[in-house]
């Protein structure tokens, strides 16, 4: 294999575009992952419902966000149905976000199901014999036990959508695989830059990782008091 | 107090309950023994709702339970429940296990549901446990705090789905006796249970249950040591 010289001094040149592309990348990132909990919450609540009129749109949403790839949604939403509604674009933002945030809440929606359902019946039994609405046997008795067992596959989606979010390049995003591209297309070199922003998304997915971790220690062990760390004792 | 009116229930299509009537006078202890299968839970979450029911009426206090109109909710607030997997919030402490339900239900203020859940602590013999979480706790112990925790709300009916039937043998007296106490005290109780010692010591009245019927009713004398049915007979020769 013929290797050229490594010259990362035009990376350097195009600092702040990658420094601009980070940015981008985390906010498309933290705007879906919110906006993606908080319909997924209602969507995931949606599919567990008894009334047809709420299960039925819930589960034809899921099914539509989870089997089409995501690049389509990204592309009918910012070349097809934006400008249906609004007669012009609203910029790569608003329409990035928009399909990030329904892409997750699809995939999130079925971790809350599976969350709530997971949790044993009696539980809701126990809260509606007290006399509890059954919103607040929700409220006070199932989604505390139910969110704690969702964090170890919500932080996964975190992940996956970070890495997602660089599909928003295809409608002119300046991501940070944008500024990738940019710096490949103006040196014809590519080691260099995507070698470059490989490793900018590792860092990334590794900081979150982290974060993840500390979340999950925080909340799924709670009631268990810390036990000395044997030699031998499994990490978790 | 509780009345029961041609009660049906059916799974699909199998028919737990075959019309079942009965009336529950205030202060009065009913056990409800039979075989497995023979419908006596159902029965029971029958009474608070917990299974809708298919056919006939549940009365409590005069008003209709499983009328839609009626507040099922309020009426819960009144019936307490003992369950057999004790069904302890996990991600609470036993204080607060107790104090949820008063607080957000009734209002009431948390200095004195904390008050109140100190004293039911007290009455179940657990009065040094209130900040440790159920996972701590023994069989015995968390049967214990349901019951607090049903107590908690002040109903005035009672009703334990096999409240002994998931604890290891040394750990049911500390539960029943804490039973014995409550009707001691007064307390309108419906207990479905496999302690037939204790049916006998404390029931006023003993339902036998077989195959979705009520097949015969007495006082523990007349079921224990004079069973009029033969399924009756059949089934006290297997489990005295």
């Amino acid at each position: 294999m013929d290797f050229p010289e490594i010259r990362f001094d035009m990376i350097w040149n195009y600092r702040e575009l990658f420094i601009r592309g980070l940015w981008v990348t985390l906010a498309l990132t933290f705007v879906g992952y919110l906006g993606g909990i908080v319909l997924g919450l209602f969507v995931g609540m949606g599919k567990l419902s008894k009334k047809k009129l709420i299960y039925y749109p819930c589960k034809l949403f899921v099914d539509f966000f989870r089997g089409t790839p995501l690049l389509v949604q990204i592309l009918l939403i910012h070349l097809a149905i934006i400008p249906a509604i609004f007669g012009h674009s609203l910029g790569y933002f608003v329409s990035g976000s928009i399909a990030l945030i329904l892409n997750s809440a699809a995939y999130n929606a079925e971790i809350i199901r599976a969350g709530i359902q997971s949790i044993e019946k009696g539980q809701m039994e126990a809260a509606r014999s007290l006399g509890m609405t059954n919103n607040m046997s929700m409220r006070y008795i199932i989604l505390p036990q139910a969110l704690r067992r969702m964090i170890p596959p919500l932080g996964n989606e975190l992940i996956a959508l970070l890495k997602d979010s660089s599909l928003v390049t295809v409608i002119a995003a300046n991501d940070l695989l944008y500024a990738g591209k940019v710096v490949a297309g103006a040196y014809a070199r590519f080691w260099e830059p995507y070698i470059t922003i490989a490793i900018l998304y590792l860092f990334l997915t590794y900081i979150f990782g982290k974060i993840i971790t500390y979340v999950e220690n925080r909340f799924s062990n709670s009631f268990v008091p810390k036990k000395k760390k044997g030699m031998f004792s499994i990490r978790r | 107090m509780i009345k029961i009116q041609g009660l049906h229930k059916s799974f699909g299509e199998l028919e737990v309950l075959k019309g079942i009537d009965y009336e529950v006078k205030e202060k009065e202890i009913i056990c409800v023994i039979g075989p497995s299968g023979s419908g006596k839970s159902t029965f029971l979450r029958c009474i608070n709702m917990l299974e809708e029911v298919t056919a006939g009426d549940v009365f409590i206090d005069g008003v209709k339970v499983n009328d839609p109109q009626t507040d099922i909710n309020a009426i819960r607030t009144e019936v307490g429940m003992v369950f057999q997997q004790f069904n302890l919030f996990p991600h609470m402490r036993v204080l607060e296990n107790i104090t949820i339900a008063p607080i957000k239900i009734k209002k009431m203020k948390p200095a004195d549901a904390k008050k109140l859940a100190h004293e039911l602590l007290k009455k179940v013999g657990l009065a040094d446990k209130a900040n440790v979480y159920p996972e701590q706790l023994s069989g015995g112990q968390m049967q214990r705090v349901a019951i607090a925790r049903a107590l908690a709300m002040q109903p005035r009916i009672m009703l334990f789905d096999e409240p002994t039937s998931a604890l290891d043998p040394e750990m049911v007296n500390e539960v029943l006796d804490v039973m014995k106490q409550l009707a001691y005290e007064g307390m309108t109780m419906v207990v479905v249970t496999h302690e037939m010692g204790f049916a006998k010591e404390m029931g006023d009245r003993v339902l036998f249950m077989d195959q979705g019927l009520l097949v015969e009713e007495g006082t523990p004398e007349q079921i224990f040591d004079n069973p009029q049915h033969e399924r009756t007979k059949a089934f006290l020769s297997k489990v005295l």
